[in-house]
């Protein structure tokens, strides 16, 4: 392929980079507001508990504080949130449903007075029984963790939302393709296997943080260290009966979010916070605080695979329950779209899909890189292995036979598929040596991974070149580390053909910047980056409809070059052509994209924007008598289309797949009876420089993508595949088959002397 | 943010034990803070009056005596990593110490902090031990010795008195024809596994005639092992034939705890197969060999 | 040496960046804090908090320490580097330069720690091996990097110049 661009394709330096060397980036802790005081919370110590007193009144009259606050003191505005169901209190109102649930907070002058006065504060709790498993939540006649039915949030998607009254289920979520299950009278060898999924923390290196200010017209700005400033807002608008047009969200920029930090958090509170003071109000949260206010979904994940003695894979069922944990946050849109794919990119005929969404009384389950389809790829990616041993064929063959052709239907309705896969696979497998014999203490698994984008969906933009030739690019794309300003500031100089370095992206701020639904769902690049190509080729037509009139054309063959329009009969600057426009030195060019592809047949209610598809390949050693797994070499390829910025996807692959290794390798939240112990970084354990194995990250780039250029999304999809491909190594290399995540050597430990025990290879002992 | 306290720094001991006695009960002594700070920010502990011990003289001094290093209770690990007192007369413990946390808390972290904080998962403590480790305790003008294994009682609990104040750690040097590995195993922040094993060989370099195995981390406290006295007057080679059995018989006489960092059969079959392991590295370089084996997770000293 | 009026609270002389500074400080104070909130140097975060993950690496008479439970008070009379002493004016330490040509910043939480983290190795040990690197920084963490391109830079910045 034939670079025409000049700018996307190329790896320009961050436009953020100098600030984030020299200390100079500011996130919301960095931030200070005049008269500005300082809350902290004080959180339920029980996993499920009735508040029956709170006693303020001394941590009142404590020196510095400014107010102490309960659910009591919020009868004035709406009391609860979330944007499936809103079921989330502010602060909680009478009972506390997880351990760590903010129950009462302080705001003092600063935070070590704020500090001393939750030591003040006297909570009277009474004990009540908790459901914190999976199983202990569906057991018959099990504790409701809600015990009346909330209202549904403001997701379109999800207005459908299926509880099962009288039971912890809060959403469910059927696909099914086909027969159904009745395609598995056409297998030959049907494998079966149930899997489960740990719970794991973020831990984005940024706790989520919010500083909140009313105005005195009644509007409430909120600088936010938040994914999506507009869902925030209208969750604001919501619960303080503002117009939406007084709800300010400001965002700078993000110390990770990874999904930690969609939809409001902990922005109600700070807003509530400071309207009760009449102070600007910081709210920032520590790091165990961050592990109390939300995790990933954990889950159980039952699949069956019914081949064709061919290999033809020809009908898969799977049943999921998914643990919410004690509100429901995102849950049910997560089920769903770690349901729709479960199948991964392969083509079936016959599929038969079940999820439950349930409630238990843990920190909150919340979307996080991959947003389900990491917990289920874990299961289908492992039992394929298995059933490629069953058939006797090679795993890669197996998954080559079976995947999905470019443009082939996915569902009635849903875009086709927009990849070849096939080259993907083929990538992996030669970058990992697949057909080369592997050395004898070593082993080789591979895994593949499909996942829609969030449907239907919504991006605006708006470009404005000025009179000296620079351009200022307002979306309100979050960046988090991803790049994604530097991203858009590519496009936009490249559709206006100005150097990179002239083109502003602003900061997210709901009041400057227009709407965009989310940063997540690796959607960005695609749809925020379409609408600013929209926008910037809007100002492109209007200057070459500017120049036609000046050069005396009608604006055929005038093209944009250097800052310039330019045909065969001249050169006008853009400086000049403003001039024409607007008579005298001053005005602007102001283009607008909209990016909203809308409802459509599609299963999830929209059809997604582009299909994220991604290998993973590992070759692994083990410690036999440790069980300690060493990953010596990963390989991932991802489709992305087109890279607009080629170090920056490398940037963000090799991060998916340490991140991946993390909840393949070392990192599980551990509970008992509903206490999180271990809650901070000494016992969680998150990877290190010394874990990084010889990592190869590659990208498949065909300009296939709806997105500007020819993109697709990336950064979610190199996450998913991780854990299946080392378990499958582990598999290969061992003949032990492991069920549960993450392969700490402990577990191989038990595995491997289970297997030792019994002399073939068996099921772990879980 | 910390609770507000008030802050002495004493120039010599006995300023320091009247503070401690005039504050009784409600001060807490402070050297690095590295264990400290942190129990002051989670409000384990609320001491009003915090007492600096960095300024006392000497406190910091690693020095021979009599046969014996004393290494002051405020020497950092950094300090200890550089030694050229220790490098010289034992230089397993610069060796160790270099791979204690990480490089931040080993500028400030102080030896007597961490053997007085006694986190059961403590690299120092279960070499120390090997080392016939003793801890000077000072009291009004009066110190006394107390052997390590005495004065680790348990998870973070010593025998160190209210008003006394650790001012050292004194280690026995191996003597000459030791040949010795400290092993650590973990892949969490703190280890899960400490073996510190030390053979001392006669002139002919074939009997064992010292043995010094001590296994930390995996129980409440690190331990010597009672089989080193069937270390104890064998030869070596038959030592390492035996290896095997010695490394279980070591992994039985152990009492390991569930913890966060494994469960108690992991940390027994661990104890195992590193004593193993240890045996054999140790094996290796009396035989002259180098001992160049990589374990995941496992740093060889 | 200090001059503790009470002891609760004490006049604090240092040298930060260049250039010496003397505040009033209570003793509870943490180095973290006072850099931030005090002289304004944000560069340096909290994260973990417990001296774990590195964001708040500062150096001290140039070895870093975890300014989160550091006390203020100890840097009296020492000399405290933070990233914004890094450059020289416009022009940046090669540290710099080198994270951001070999893309070794994303969110930027943890680049201030790891700059200052590297720098400390790089004036002990102009030209260490990756292997060194990874060890040296072992208790600096990152969420989105992955490390590799971290590593990459502090060597690429470490090889020996010629001439030098």
């Amino acid at each position: 392929m034939t670079p025409r661009e000049r700018i996307v394709g190329t790896s320009v330096r961050r436009v953020d980079a100098l600030e984030k060397v020299t200390g100079r980036a500011r996130y919301v802790t960095d931030l200070d507001r005049p008269g500005m005081l300082h809350a902290k919370i004080l959180r339920s110590p029980y996993a499920h508990a009735r508040v029956v007193r709170i006693e303020t009144a001394t941590a009142r009259a404590l020196a510095g504080v400014r107010a102490v606050v309960t659910s009591a003191d919020l009868g004035w505005c709406e009391p609860y949130f979330g944007p499936a169901y809103r079921d989330r209190p502010v602060l909680a109102i009478d009972v506390a449903r997880h351990e760590g649930e903010p129950v009462a907070a302080v705001v003092a002058d600063d935070e070590s007075v704020a500090r001393q006065a939750l030591d003040l504060i006297e909570v009277e709790y009474e004990e009540l029984a908790a459901v914190t498993t999976l199983e202990e939540a569906l057991a018959p006649g099990a504790p409701l963790v809600h015990a009346s039915k909330p209202l549904a949030g403001h997701f379109a998607d999800l207005s459908s939302l299926r509880p099962k009254p009288g039971t912890n289920i809060c959403h469910q979520f059927d696909f099914e393709r086909g027969r159904g299950a009745a395609g598995f009278v056409d297998a030959d060898v049907v494998v079966e296997d149930t899997y489960t999924f740990p719970r794991v923390q973020h831990y984005a290196m940024e706790p989520h943080a919010a500083i909140a200010c009313w105005d005195d017209q009644d509007g409430l700005t909120v600088w936010a260290s938040t994914q999506n400033p507009y869902s925030v807002r209208v969750e604001l608008a919501r619960i303080f009966r503002v117009d939406l047009s007084r709800i300010r969200i400001i965002v700078p920029l993000l110390g990770g979010g990874f999904g930690s930090k969609t939809y409001a958090k902990i922005e109600p509170l700070a807003g509530a916070l400071a309207r009760i003071t009449g102070r600007p109000v910081r709210l920032a949260l520590s790091a165990d605080e961050a592990f109390r206010t939300v995790r990933r979904c954990d889950a159980r994940v039952r699949v069956r695979l019914g081949f064709r003695r061919d290999g033809a894979l020809v009908a898969a069922q799977c049943e999921a329950q998914w643990d919410v944990g004690a509100y429901a946050d995102i849950g049910p849109r997560i089920i769903q779209k770690g349901t729709y794919t479960a199948t991964g990119p392969y083509r079936v005929p016959h599929v038969l899909l079940h999820s439950d969404a349930v409630y238990t009384n843990t920190t909150p389950g919340g979307a996080f890189r991959g947003f389900g389809v990491p917990q289920i790829a874990w299961a289908v990616e492992s039992l394929i292995d298995d059933a490629a041993l069953r058939l006797g064929r090679d795993p890669v063959e197996l998954r080559r036979q079976n995947l999905f052709a470019h443009g082939e239907e996915f569902a009635r309705g849903e875009t086709p598929i927009d990849g070849k896969f096939e080259e993907s696979l083929a990538r992996a497998a030669e970058a990992i040596r697949w057909s080369e014999a592997v050395l004898a203490d070593r082993g080789r698994g591979i895994a593949m991974m499909m996942k829609a984008s969030v449907a239907p969906t919504v991006s605006e933009a708006i470009v404005r070149l000025h009179a000296d030739s620079s351009v200022t690019v307002l979306a309100s794309t979050v960046e988090m580390g991803q790049g994604a300003r530097t991203v858009l500031a590519q496009i936009a100089a490249e559709v206006l053909t100005v150097p990179v370095e002239r083109v502003l992206v602003a900061m997210p701020d709901t009041a400057i910047t227009p709407y965009d639904q989310t940063t997540s769902s690796s959607r960005s690049t695609t749809m925020m980056g379409r609408a600013v190509e929209e926008a910037a080729e809007d100002v492109r037509g209007q200057l070459i409809q500017i120049a036609a009139g000046r050069l005396h054309g009608e604006g055929v063959g005038l093209r944009l070059e250097d800052g310039a329009v330019v045909s065969g009969r001249g050169r006008v600057t853009f400086g000049e052509l403003l001039e024409t426009r607007f008579g005298m030195g001053g005005g602007e060019l102001i283009g607008r994209g909209v990016v909203a592809p809308g409802r459509s047949q599609a299963p999830l209610g929209g059809s997604t924007p582009f299909w994220e598809m991604a290998v993973g390949a590992a070759e692994i050693a083990v410690d036999q008598e440790t069980g300690a797994i060493s990953v010596l070499e990963y390989v991932s390829v991802a489709d992305v289309g087109r890279r607009i910025n080629p170090l920056l996807c490398e940037g963000q692959d090799e991060g998916a797949v340490m991140q991946g290794l993390g909840h393949s390798l070392y990192e599980e939240m551990l509970y008992e009876h509903g206490q999180l112990l271990n809650g901070n970084l000494v016992d969680y354990r998150v990877p290190r420089t010394g874990d990084v194995p010889h990592l190869q990250c590659r990208f498949v780039e065909n300009a296939d993508g709806a997105g500007p250029f020819g993109a697709k999304g990336v950064g979610e999809g190199s996450l998913v595949p991780v854990s299946p491909a080392v378990g499958n190594a582990l598999a290969r290399l061992t003949g032990v088959r492991l069920r549960e995540l993450p392969l700490t050597p402990e577990r191989v430990w038990r595995a491997l002397r289970a297997r030792a025990r019994t002399d073939q290879p068996t099921k772990d002992v879980t | 943010m910390l609770r507000p306290f008030a802050l002495h720094r004493p120039s010599t001991l006995h300023d320091a034990g009247h503070l401690l006695d005039e504050y009784k009960g409600e001060s807490a002594l402070y050297a690095g803070g590295t264990e400290l700070l942190l129990l002051l920010k989670e409000g384990f502990l609320r001491p009003a009056h915090l007492i600096d011990v960095k300024r006392v003289p000497r406190l910091n001094d690693i020095v021979v005596e009599d046969g014996s290093v004393l290494v002051g209770a405020t020497a950092t690990h950094r300090t200890i990593e550089r030694s050229p007192v220790l490098g010289i007369s034992c230089p397993i413990v610069p060796a160790v110490a270099q791979h204690v946390a990480n490089v931040r808390v080993r500028n400030v972290g102080t030896v007597g902090g961490n053997l007085a904080f006694a986190d059961p998962h403590s690299d120092l403590a279960t070499l120390f031990l090997a080392l016939d480790g003793r801890i000077m305790l000072w009291r009004r003008g009066v110190e006394r010795e107390v052997p390590l294994a005495d004065f680790v009682r348990g998870p973070y609990e010593t025998a160190r008195q209210e008003d006394e104040i650790v001012t050292a750690v004194r280690l026995f040097p191996w003597p000459a024809r030791t040949t010795a590995t400290y092993v650590k195993y973990g892949f969490h922040e703190r280890p899960t596994l400490g073996i510190a094993l030390a053979l001392t060989l006669d002139a002919d370099a074939r009997t064992v005639v010292e043995a010094r195995l001590a296994v930390g981390c995996v129980g409440p406290r690190p331990e010597r092992l009672s089989i080193e006295s069937e270390l104890r007057g064998r030869t070596l080679v038959e030592v390492l034939a035996d290896a095997d059995r010695l490394a279980s018989a070591a992994a039985e006489s152990i009492e390991p705890v569930d913890d966060l960092h494994g469960s108690a059969d992991y940390k027994r079959d661990m104890t195992r197969v590193f004593v193993r392991r240890a045996l054999a590295i140790v094996g290796a370089r009396a035989a002259g060999r180098d001992a160049d084996v990589r374990y995941p997770h496992t740093v060889v000293v | 040496m200090s001059d503790i009026r009470t002891p609760s609270s004490s006049s604090v002389s240092f040298r930060v960046n260049g250039q010496m500074v003397t505040l009033d400080l209570p003793v509870h104070a943490l180095l973290l804090d006072v850099l931030r909130d005090r002289l304004g140097l944000k560069g340096a975060k909290r994260s973990c908090d417990i001296q774990v993950c590195g964001a708040c690496t500062v150096l001290v008479d140039g070895a870093p320490v975890s300014a989160c439970t550091y006390l203020a008070v100890e840097v009296d009379g020492r000399v405290v580097s933070t990233v914004e002493g890094l450059a020289e004016g416009d022009a940046l330490h090669p540290l710099q330069e080198s994270f951001i040509e070999c893309g070794a910043v994303q969110c930027g939480f943890c680049t201030s720690g790891m700059l200052m983290a590297a720098k400390a190795l790089l004036d002990e040990e102009p030209a260490p091996t990756a292997e060194r690197v990874v060890a040296y920084l072992r208790g600096n963490l990152c969420r989105c990097t992955g490390y590799r391109k971290v590593i990459d830079a502090v060597v690429a910045c470490g090889r020996p110049r010629a001439g030098t």
